[in-house]
């Protein structure tokens, strides 16, 4: 099993959506500093994809320091690394693209847009009295972009 | 760049049908090379060719860096070819005919072979004949994966699988190609497998190759474009070469535009539809790619 998930779809390239995948597990603290980062063959036959973008997708996130190579161990989660604004910027930028281009084709303005993101921040501010909407946010976050 | 496999204007007929035409094929060493299409295509055609099972009446194949037409059994123990799996013997127990292969090839690896036979879960006492489809054609990619070939032809390996053994015959086709410089050209119509294997993906149409590029490359250039017309009337003027299977429903048009430039598409749709409002494009998964080009091809034989 991988320490993370990805259901890959038709159309976007296999090394953006593992990519994507790897830098949210680090973001939303599923993988930690130390963990254990599977190899590329263990990456290429789990998820069925080419050994070249398994190695390329490595190569990627040991260049950008997400992932440290120690000989003899393996690839574990870089200890250092702390999610920079700029990681999270790129992390949420497609999906916020996304949205609006959702509430547009359904003729949403922007403050519409604007009203539901604030309802569902406030939302997961008060876990307590708003479960539902925490579990509907956990399963959201479980798809790929 | 290495190639595996490289012809030139390579063809085969049988009879008046031109099975395949003009063909230019280029497979790099360590790529994992998909060829799609519909059926009668000319994608088995093309893989007997190159593994001289049949011969080309024009043209050229070179394989291994040797004409395909010269290929000997010397040179096949380097290729892994599994096409029909009725081929196998009936007669013989997986064990029995694991065991009359295994000689045969210099670099035949017991090892990988295990580790094979237990990823497949193939009962080694059962006869061939007693299989399923799916161990059928699980046992034929071991005996064509043990030896560690150079090249693995796979001639639709998924047809009739169920998503269990695709999966598993996926990741055994994997742990071969990870292991070094093994190229492998696959034709199948398990498009979504082959999106997540290939990195090179050709398009095979009536005997002729309409595409054949790398993936990521095909993946920038196709959009799945949606746009509201202003009114119901006919164009100014033909489509774009560029679209791709356009369909109209009332004001909505959707297409596929294989060279799609956000600037240029907006302006074309300008000139045809003055009025005309912004449109949204979206990724296209190679199947939607697929469809499109199948079906523009019909589209023209109706006219022709």
């Amino acid at each position: 099993m991988l320490p993370f998930q990805v259901d890959l779809r038709g159309g976007v390239s296999v090394y953006q959506q593992v990519i994507y995948a790897v830098r949210k597990a680090v973001v939303a603290g599923r993988l930690r500093p130390g963990d254990r980062f599977p190899s590329v063959r263990h990456l290429s036959v789990e998820l069925r994809i080419n050994p070249n973008t398994a190695h390329k997708v490595v190569s990627a996130l040991v260049g950008e320091g997400l992932l440290e190579v120690h000989p003899g161990v393996g690839t574990i989660v870089a200890v250092a690394h702390a999610a920079t604004a700029e990681e999270l910027r790129k992390l949420l930028e497609e999906e916020v693209e996304r949205i609006v281009v959702e509430s547009k084709k359904h003729s949403l303005g922007l403050e519409d847009l604007l009203e539901a993101v604030t309802r569902h921040w406030r939302a997961l501010d008060e876990p307590e009295t708003a479960k539902g909407s925490t579990r509907r946010r956990e399963q959201r976050s479980e798809k790929t972009p | 760049m290495i190639l595996t496999v490289e012809t030139h204007a390579l063809g085969r007929r049988f009879g008046r049908t031109e099975a395949v035409r003009d063909l230019d094929l280029t497979v790099a060493r360590g790529s994992i090379y998909g060829l799609v299409g519909p059926n009668g295509a000319g994608k088995t055609t093309t893989l007997r060719m190159l593994v001289n099972l049949i011969r080309p009446t024009s043209g050229h194949a070179s394989v291994l860096g040797k004409d395909s037409r010269r290929l000997q059994d010397r040179d096949l123990r380097r290729i892994g070819y599994v096409g029909d799996p009725s081929t196998l013997p009936r007669w013989m127990s997986v064990g029995r005919l694991i065991a009359h292969c295994r000689p045969l090839y210099p670099e035949w690896d017991d090892a990988f072979c295990g580790r094979l036979l237990a990823r497949f879960h193939l009962p080694v006492e059962r006869k061939v004949g007693r299989l399923s489809r799916g161990e059928r054609v699980k046992l034929a990619l071991l005996l064509s994966l043990a030896f560690r070939p150079e090249l693995l032809v796979l001639d639709e390996p998924f047809s009739g699988l169920d998503p269990l053994v695709r999966e598993e015959l996926s990741q055994g086709a994997l742990e071969l190609a990870i292991e070094g410089d093994w190229s492998v050209l696959i034709a199948s119509h398990d498009i979504a497998e082959i999106e997540r294997l290939a990195d090179h993906v050709g398009y095979l149409d009536e005997g002729t190759l309409v595409f054949s590029e790398p993936l990521a490359e095909l993946q920038e250039r196709y959009r799945a474009v949606e746009a509201m017309l202003p009114g119901t009337d006919e164009p100014d003027g033909s489509y774009p070469e560029s679209w791709l299977d356009v369909e109209r429903a009332g004001r909505i048009m959707r297409f596929v535009d294989r060279a799609y430039d956000r600037d240029k598409t907006s302006h074309d749709l300008r000139r045809m539809f003055p009025g005309i409002q912004e449109h949204t494009a979206s990724a296209v998964p190679l199947q939607r790619v697929f469809l499109a080009h199948a079906r523009e091809s019909r589209r023209k034989a109706a006219q022709r």
